[in-house]
């Protein structure tokens, strides 16, 4: 322990010691007359140091300098393993950390394993006042509801605009013990106007100052006070990145809550459901509903994690979206720790010469393990340290990105360190054991036989083959993403997006709840937007395809044959104009008029609805009765259909109703537009109309092709993500051929100089060369298609109508890709090859 | 390697006459050697290549202690002095030797 310290601490200035206190012994006793004879200096030096050497340690440093000096020498190999090993490790669990944050990230509740969302006869939702009969039968531990479907005008002095809002039970902070930042949040002996802020909304409006808590702000015209402000790291119960602007402890009258119930200690999923369903049969007694049972269709599913998974609707898909992903992921991976094992080969490939003569010089088989685990060491400290500086900054920018949707998504992409270590270790395991062998190969190479090599040789292209054929999988997926979002483009959603605008007005709830001031708003709004200079017309409508959704499913009763079909379609509500200023063709009758008021109910429905519902009847003028007043509907045109909700999607029925003859529940509505000029340039001119016609109105208005951006989100991030991949994969994969094939080059160098000796030409060289390469690419390409087509077999339902999993464009151009870049990883080498001077390459072994 | 042709001293004995060189109060490597050479009556002769890697490993050991001091014609030494542990070691190797320069002799007096 002693000598430890006294050797950590003494042997910087030791050396410069020794050399004084020699000095002054050897003056010393040349003053005497030389007494005592001089000994070798050097030697007294080296003596007098040996003891206070770690020498294991030193000789690892003196290995490091040296691997540093030799690595320094070829930066070509030192750049690939490292950015092998870099973007293996970084960029590759960067995606995996998205994977997780959207699938399994967890809210910010206390203990969410031990909440579930309830359905009550087939649905989350369900009045406030069934939340509240829940509640108080005391049957679970907490019982909490909110509704995020909402928007909620706020006015911040000078304008007014939509944002999105939560409205919750008033114990839903206290219940599910949500986190604050600042203030305390709500308690249920609170007011209803309180509200409390999401960190990004708090960020972006009011500069993330804390003292805004206490204050209040305007929402729908009524003084809210700020009780609290939510963390960063807030997570909603929902998950999937969302991110409302605000939360408030009340809902609207007839709003429907999304019921989540905490269950109680030791109660599991199964004897939840079955309380339940005694409540319910209870409810159904006590709150009769016409439309629903409760009882029917009950539900208790897990919030968080794989189990929520599992049960949710919908989640299926983009589980299987992750799960490919991931499984990209780690091929890739795999790629860049095969790469730099075949680099380190080629390498080793290299240096046997001067192995062996370290060897018969006389260095110890340990000693020479030693140097290379140096090297190895150093390259996998710095790759691993290259892969988690760029896992950070891939999570940060894909953190940063601003999805083009409707909804505030916000995700929470932190590099999972986990996964970042477990890549690195694994890395780092590889780039020692590929490191280490050449030493190990050296020192019994000179013992074992040519078969020997010859076999090991045979297990290298193996694995260049397995190399290849996994990038052909991950770039024959990447390449369908790719493909998908290419064709997706160029569907047509069916209605002119690049003309367009639209305006999404909320009106204030109070004033507008009567149907009557809605339809003289509607009017004066419609009449002011049109004499826009520029504006060639106006139109209102409930929903925009690819911002909103309205379905139905219902009875029609066919009163010509007295047929009762079930219809299935998409509803809208739309003025006369709509079809005309949307750019959809009307195949067939009439658009809505101003008369379609109080007489006969009219509807236009799609080509869709009349191929699938009236067969080979005349649509136009044909009857229906629907609701429950058994009403008379008649269908006076045919419209050509648009998509719905995404861009991919079949086309489906559809069912348009003149505005004026519905009842518009809720006071919102939607303008479009359409401009002679480019749309951006009328934005502001449509803002101010609107703002006149109703000061108090939420009004957002963008351009069409703005607006519907969530309709390509899919195949986009799909694109993205699995493109993203893929070209790393390929990166990868050139950089691994690359080396194999130099690899190959430097064994045969003697071989080939033999070749050109005997008269062999340069072309029959290189095609020595590129036939090898070209065997190892075609038996990996057809190995890899193989099992791409059967693994991209499932991800059809990502893709657009008429893309197939085994799409042979996509597939095709993988095999070019890939013989395109095998040619190149071949070029360097084969030049290598040919420039092969024949005097040389016969001394070479 | 070359060592020195003629090994002045028998291995393990420098140490022990380091030690007791030292007795006599602090003094400098030169100075060691020169104690030892006069008090053999000139007939041990400490070289340089032994005597500095012994006072290193002394010291290393914790039997002596080093400090830079001046010397008697103003120059820059490494004092030696001997610590309460080399004291003890100097007493153990006393003993060692004695026992074994009285084998040593009783086998050459047969």
């Amino acid at each position: 322990m002693r000598r430890t310290f006294l050797k950590l601490f003494r042997r910087r200035t030791l050396h410069h010691d020794l050399e004084t206190e020699l000095a002054f012994h050897n003056d010393m006793a040349a003053a005497n007359g030389n007494p005592i004879p001089l000994g070798n200096p050097s030697i007294i030096k080296e003596n007098a140091f040996d003891l206070w050497r770690f020498n294991g340690i030193e000789n690892i440093w003196r290995d490091l300098v040296y691997a540093v000096r030799s690595l320094s020498r070829s930066p070509g190999f030192v750049l690939s393993a490292l950015l092998s090993l870099g973007l293996g490790i970084g960029v590759n669990t960067a995606m995996f950390s998205i994977a997780v944050e959207f699938l399994l990230s967890e809210p910010s509740v206390v203990d969410a394993g031990s909440w579930a969302s309830v359905y009550l006869g087939d649905s989350n939702h369900a009045k406030p006042q069934v939340v509240q009969f829940l509640r108080d039968s005391g049957v679970f531990r907490e019982v909490v509801g909110e509704n995020w479907e909402t928007s909620i005008n706020w006015n911040d002095g000078r304008d007014t605009r939509p944002i999105f809002s939560v409205q919750t039970t008033k114990n839903y902070l206290t219940a599910l013990g949500v986190p604050l930042a600042y203030g305390r949040g709500w308690t249920e002996n609170d007011g209803g106007n309180a509200v409390v802020l999401h960190h990004r909304f708090w960020q972006q409006h009011f500069n993330a100052d804390p003292s805004i808590v206490g204050c209040s702000i305007n929402l729908d015209g009524r003084a809210y006070t700020v009780v609290g402000i939510l963390p960063e790291s807030h997570r909603t119960l929902i998950g999937y990145g969302l991110s409302p602007d605000v939360y408030l402890p009340h809902s609207l009258p007839d709003t429907l809550l999304e019921i989540y119930v905490r269950l109680k200690p030791g109660m599991s999923l199964d004897q939840g459901r079955t309380a339940l369903r005694t409540l319910a049969d209870r409810l159904d007694q006590a709150m009769p509903n016409p439309y629903v049972k409760y009882a029917a269709g009950i539900r208790v599913t897990p919030l968080a994690g794989f189990a929520r998974l599992r049960q949710e609707q919908g989640a299926s898909a983009i589980g299987l979206f992750f799960v490919v992903l991931l499984v990209l992921a780690s091929l890739v991976f795999l790629i860049a720790c095969v790469n730099v094992a075949s680099l380190l080969l080629v390498r080793a490939s290299n240096r046997k010469q001067e192995i062996a003569i370290r060897l018969s010089l006389g260095a110890s088989r340990g000693r020479l393990l030693q140097q290379l685990l140096a090297e190895s060491l150093l390259l996998s400290a710095f790759g691993a340290g290259i892969g988690f500086a760029l896992a950070e900054l891939v999570a940060r920018l894909l953190a940063s990105i601003e999805l083009p949707v409707p909804v505030p998504i916000r995700l929470q992409i932190e590099p999972d360190w986990r996964v970042v270590a477990y890549a690195a270790v694994l890395g780092v395991a590889a780039t020692l054991v590929c490191g280490l062998l050449p030493a190990w190969q050296s020192v019994k190479e000179s013992l074992t036989s040519s078969a020997h090599r010859e076999r090991r040789m045979r297990m290298r292209r193996g694995l260049v083959i397995a190399q290849i054929a996994v990038s052909v999988i991950v770039l024959a997926t990447g390449s369908l993403f790719l493909r998908n979002l290419l064709l997706a483009r160029s569907i047509n959603p069916g209605f002119d997006v690049l003309h367009t605008l639209r305006a999404d007005v909320h009106l204030p709830p109070v004033r507008y709840s009567d149907e009557a001031v809605q339809k003289v708003y509607v009017g004066q709004a419609l009449r002011e937007l049109a004499a826009i200079p520029g504006v060639e017309g106006a139109a209102a409508a409930r929903t925009i395809p690819f911002t909103e959704e309205s379905h139905d499913s219902t009875e029609f009763t066919f009163p010509r044959t007295g047929e009762k079909v079930h219809v299935r379609f998409h509803w809208n509500g739309v003025s006369p104009g709509f079809f005309r200023v949307m750019d959809i063709a009307l195949v067939a009758g009439r658009d809505f008029n101003g008369e379609d008021r109080d007489g006969l109910r009219v509807v236009v429905v799609n080509r869709n609805f009349v191929e699938r519902y009236l067969k080979d009847s005349d649509a136009i003028g044909t009857t229906f009765q629907w609701g429950d007043d058994k009403a008379l509907y008649e269908i006076v045109g045919v419209a050509a259909g648009t998509k719905n909700m995404t861009i991919g999607e079949d086309d489906e029925p559809q069912l348009y109703q003149p505005l004026a003859q519905i009842q518009n529940g809720r006071p919102q509505i939607q303008f479009v537009l359409r401009s002679a000029t480019p749309p951006q340039t009328q934005l502001a001119a449509v803002q101010n109309v609107l703002r006149r016609v109703e000061p108090g109105a939420g009004v957002e208005v963008s351009t069409m092709y703005s607006s519907i951006g969530l309709a390509f989100l899919p195949s986009q991030v799909g694109a993205g993500l699995m493109g993203g991949i893929g070209v790393l994969g390929l990166l990868l994969a050139t950089i691994g051929l690359y080396g194999v094939t130099a690899y190959s080059v430097a064994r045969r160098t003697r071989e080939i100089g033999v070749r050109i000796a005997i008269g062999a030409t340069r072309s029959n060289i290189m095609r020595l060369v590129l036939a090898e390469s070209l065997r190892l690419l075609v038996v990996g390409s057809a190995v890899g298609l193989a099992i791409a087509f059967f693994v991209t077999k499932p991800l059809a339902m990502f893709f657009v109508p008429g893309l197939g999993a085994a799409d042979p464009v996509s597939f095709g151009a993988v095999v070019l890709v890939l013989a395109a870049t095998g040619f190149i990883a071949t070029l360097g080498p084969v030049r290598r090859a040919i420039r092969v001077d024949p005097v040389t390459s016969l001394r070479y072994e | 390697m070359a060592k020195s042709a003629t090994p002045a001293l028998l291995q393990g004995t420098l140490d022990l006459l380091i030690l007791h060189a030292l007795q006599r109060g602090e003094m400098h490597g030169y100075a060691i050697a020169q104690c030892i050479h006069l008090l053999s009556d000139e007939a041990l002769r400490v070289e340089e290549g032994s005597l500095y890697p012994a006072l290193y490993r002394l010291e290393l050991d914790g039997a002596i202690k080093a400090r830079w001091g001046l010397s008697e014609n103003n120059r820059k030494a490494k004092y030696y002095d001997i610590t309460a542990r080399g004291k003890k070691l100097m007493t153990q190797q006393q003993e060692t030797w004695s026992r074994l320069s009285v084998a040593v002799d009783r086998v050459l007096a047969r």
